[in-house]
């Protein structure tokens, strides 16, 4: 505990916060060093013992040889006496069939409340228990008492022989506590209450780690990355598999695997330390494996060695091992508190403390250091632990639920929030699209209106301030509100179908060359007129008229024209793509054309310049033939009409 | 229709011209009068309804701003005394806007203000005879309308669903700039059946219900507009 006081950083600079970590540790200690005073004070409270007139103690006793009168509770002093074991013989008093309503009346018994390792009990010569077939009772750690019920037809009144006959093997000396010979109603209930707490206890908590055992394996299979789980879970399995295999005496087949199971203690507690290591997140040590060494050796000796020298190694090595094992533990479990104080880290240190002081008490009463009378509780405390860990992984286990919970929680509110920003800026972003677009159809309006309507209003203008009244401020009046309805119409939704734009300025083209006694022929060579072109704006559409309308007014104006044809059709090419043609013929004179494609004519080559100006905006190829028997105004409509003006204002 | 109006239509076609625009109205006079209708003049919607007192004009030709209320109204007003009488409206573009607000109201016509003085006096002639003239642009407009849309497109409300397939095929071809002889020859129709369908279309076009919410809403679109 001094080195982890030590070692902590200098980060911890602030008086107040050390002070404080310094008091809680200190608390902690204190707790600990309580659990350890109640747990001896529990020690120290004797099991009930039956009435002290049923207890037989004076015993002769042969052991090596020697005869010796002794006085049980009796610690034999030789160790491997399966062969030649200590023979105790002792008297007691049977009254007889004693009248109805007497203690004596009914069946009498032989109880011994605690033995090491074997015994077998003969009254008057006969045999009436031998523990070696009892499995419990051949667990030294396990406190298991005896009872036997005497056969009536043995008892003889006043004196009968009472001899038992004590095994003893491993390094452990023989222990033979009182003997009580009584009626076995009277014997009974003390035998029961020492049955539930040394074998069926143990049973109950064995089951508790099987479930423990199952449960940390799940987690593990589930959540891999935590090692810990699986580790712990291999602990627990080792523990189950070692408390319910049977281990009975001399049955050869199993003897190894018997030996390896009773040595697993160590590596049981090897695990264990390994858990909590990697559970309070300690980095692993470099020769981390090492505390697999005694475990494994024991398992080598219980391997190859005999029943003795399993018994010595395991005492000898496997037992301080554990020791060690528990002390590490305690040390690991007082940083984590150290360092965290948390629920988990306190728990674990309890029940660390209480097995701790139930192996300080065994080996105190395997050296025969305590007045005790040999109850082996390290096993029995280690349930404290399987109680621990349980509650410590259903407490992570509800924390991480609320844990969930809380996470969930604010995930809604975040979704919700930047649901909401995001909603907020959609609205922004459409607020400024909608700006934009409004920004730009003021900027196109306002160049279409400039390039037809403005003009001609000037012109009316300049016209009517002449005063030369007439055609001219008619015509010029005509065709600006003539270009307005083609600025209106060309705003209008078409859905890319360039037909029903062609639709209206027929009807326009029409009622300009009725004055003038002008024929326009209209003919469709598709059932469907053009291709529709989703991508077609507006702005894509004023062009194509005003070039239309050129070539119309040239035809009119220019080349004295009496019918005009309109050829509207569908054509594939080269790559079975269908494009759109439109082809405006007259029958008038025509114009020579330079060999550079401009007309000879000034006026109508400033008309021919805007048509070509307008076909490259829109992507647009113009064919342009011209001669005697009249003029061709071919357009080639693009595949795909650009996105942008390309050519400019 | 009394008696007296019977034997004048076979002398003259009768024509209430309402126009508030001086210069406009002279215009519109002149080319009436002058290919021989009975032209009747008023500048504002008093003075027209004062002229339709007595009895309807066989054509009424009424601009939409007056001075003094709204076209729509002499229309509407005119339509339900008079349903003979045949009902267009002076327009300077032509717009969809004001044109089919007048068709719902039961107009069967447009005339465009700067028309030619000898196209003036055919349209009403044709109007007359019973040939509905609908320019290409508001035949756009009827069958986008038919079109299901999530969205109403913005404009003067317009219930299409009386239309038939046909008539709305017609409309198609209207819009797409054919000419009678063309749909009809598509269509696999007679050539002289076309405008019969046309005025159909108008008539189906127009809001008979008496409520005035309709109405309401027409004409506040419009004065929105």
């Amino acid at each position: 505990m001094k080195d982890e006081a030590a070692a902590t950083t200098p980060g911890f600079s602030i008086p107040e916060h050390r002070r404080l970590r310094v008091a809680r540790f200190a608390q902690y200690i204190l707790i600990q060093a309580l659990i350890a005073v109640a747990c001896i004070f529990a020690l120290r409270q004797s099991l009930p013992e039956p009435p002290a007139r049923y207890l037989v103690s004076e015993f002769s006793a042969k052991e090596g040889g020697v005869e010796r009168a002794v006085t049980l509770p009796h610690y034999t002093s030789s160790r491997f006496s399966l062969n030649d074991p200590p023979v105790y013989s002792g008297r007691f008093a049977w009254p007889g069939n004693s009248p109805p309503g007497t203690e004596a009346q009914g069946a009498w018994s032989v109880y011994l409340p605690r033995f090491s390792n074997g015994v077998e009990v003969a009254v008057n010569g006969v045999v009436i228990l031998d523990s070696r077939r009892d499995p419990v009772a051949n667990r030294p750690d396990r406190n298991a008492p005896e009872i036997a019920v005497i056969p009536a037809s043995l008892l003889r009144e006043k004196a009968n022989d009472l001899t038992l006959r004590l095994f003893v093997w491993g390094p452990l000396t023989g222990f033979l506590d009182s003997v009580y010979v009584g009626p076995d109603q009277t014997l009974r209930p003390y035998f029961e209450q020492r049955t539930l707490l040394f074998v069926t206890l143990p049973v109950v908590v064995s089951a508790w780690q099987a479930i423990l055992a199952v449960i940390l394996a799940i987690m593990w299979a589930v959540r891999r990355r935590e090692p810990a789980y699986g580790i712990l879970a291999a602990a627990m399995a080792l523990g189950v598999a070692q408390a319910f295999l049977p281990v009975a005496v001399e049955q050869s087949q199993y003897s190894r695997l018997n030996a390896i199971l009773i040595t697993s203690a160590p590596i049981e507690s090897a695990f264990v330390l390994t858990f909590a290591m990697l559970f309070l997140g300690l980095r692993w040590p470099r020769y981390g494996a090492l505390i697999f060494a005694p475990g494994l050796i024991l398992v080598a000796v219980a391997l190859f060695g005999g029943q003795a020298l399993v018994s010595e190694a395991f005492v000898l090595l496997g037992v301080p091992a554990i020791g060690v094992y528990m002390v590490l533990l305690a040390l690991i479990v007082a940083r984590s508190v150290w360092k965290r104080h948390d629920v988990a880290s306190f728990v674990l240190g309890c029940a660390v403390t209480v097995v701790l002081t139930g192996w300080i008490h065994d080996v105190l009463a395997v050296l025969q250091m305590t007045p005790d009378r040999r109850i082996f509780i390290a096993r029995l405390s280690y349930s404290a632990m399987l109680v621990a860990i349980g509650a410590g992984l259903t407490v992570r286990f509800a924390r991480a639920l609320n844990q969930v919970d809380r996470f969930a929680g604010r995930l809604v509110t975040q979704v919700r929030q930047a649901e909401d920003k995001l909603k907020e800026s959609f609205v922004r972003e459409e607020e400024r699209a909608r700006a934009a677009a409004l920004a730009l159809e003021r900027t196109r309006l306002m160049r279409d209106l400039h390039d037809g309507l403005g003009g001609q209003l000037v012109s009316i203008v300049a016209l009517s301030e002449r005063g030369d009244a007439g055609v001219p401020i008619g015509d010029a009046a005509r065709a600006a509100l003539k270009d307005l309805r083609l600025v209106i119409d060309s705003m209008d939704d078409i859905g890319g179908d360039l037909m029903l734009a062609l639709g209206s300025w027929r009807e326009r083209a029409t009622a300009q060359l009725r004055p003038h006694d002008i024929a326009l022929d209209w003919r469709a060579l598709s059932p469907q007129g053009l291709p529709v072109h989703p991508e077609l704006r507006p702005w894509h559409v004023i062009q194509i008229v005003r070039l239309l309308d050129e070539a119309v007014t040239n035809a009119v104006k220019h080349a004295g024209a009496r019918r005009i044809t309109v050829t509207i059709e569908t054509l594939a090419d080269a790559s079975d793509f269908a494009y759109g043609r439109i082809t405006v013929d007259d029958d008038g004179r025509g114009f020579a054309l330079m060999p550079d494609g401009a007309a000879a004519d000034k006026k109508a080559g400033r008309g021919l310049r805007n048509m070509r100006s307008r076909a490259t905006r829109c992507g647009i190829e113009l064919e342009l033939i011209s001669g005697a028997g009249g003029t061709r105004v071919r357009l080639n409509l693009p595949r795909r009409f650009p996105d942008s003006d390309a050519a400019g204002a | 229709m009394t008696e007296v109006s019977d034997e004048r239509a076979t002398q003259a076609i009768t024509v209430l011209l309402v126009e508030d625009d001086a210069p406009t109205l002279w215009r519109l006079q002149d080319a009436l009068t002058k290919s021989g209708f009975e032209v009747t003049a008023a500048a504002t919607l008093a003075e027209a309804r004062a002229s339709l007192a007595g009895s309807g004009p066989k054509v009424l030709l009424t601009d939409l701003q007056l001075p003094d209320g709204h076209g729509i109204e002499l229309i509407r007003e005119t339509r339900q005394r008079f349903p003979e009488t045949e009902i267009m409206v002076i327009s300077i573009l032509g717009d969809e806007a004001s044109v089919i607000s007048a068709i719902t109201v039961g107009a069967t016509g447009y005339l465009l203000k700067d028309a030619f003085p000898t196209d003036i006096a055919q349209t009403v002639r044709d109007l007359v005879a019973g040939h509905s003239p609908i320019s290409a642009s508001i035949a756009r407009f009827i069958v986008r309308r038919t079109q299901n849309q999530a969205e109403p497109p913005p404009g003067p409300p317009l219930d299409t669903v009386k239309l038939t397939p046909r008539e709305i095929d017609i409309l198609w071809g209207i819009a797409k700039g054919f000419s009678y002889a063309e749909i009809a020859e598509h269509l696999g129709l007679s050539r002289q059946t076309v405008p019969g369908h046309i005025k159909n279309i108008y008539r189906k076009l127009e809001v008979h219900t008496r409520g005035e919410a309709v109405f309401e809403a027409l004409q506040q679109g419009l004065i929105r507009l």
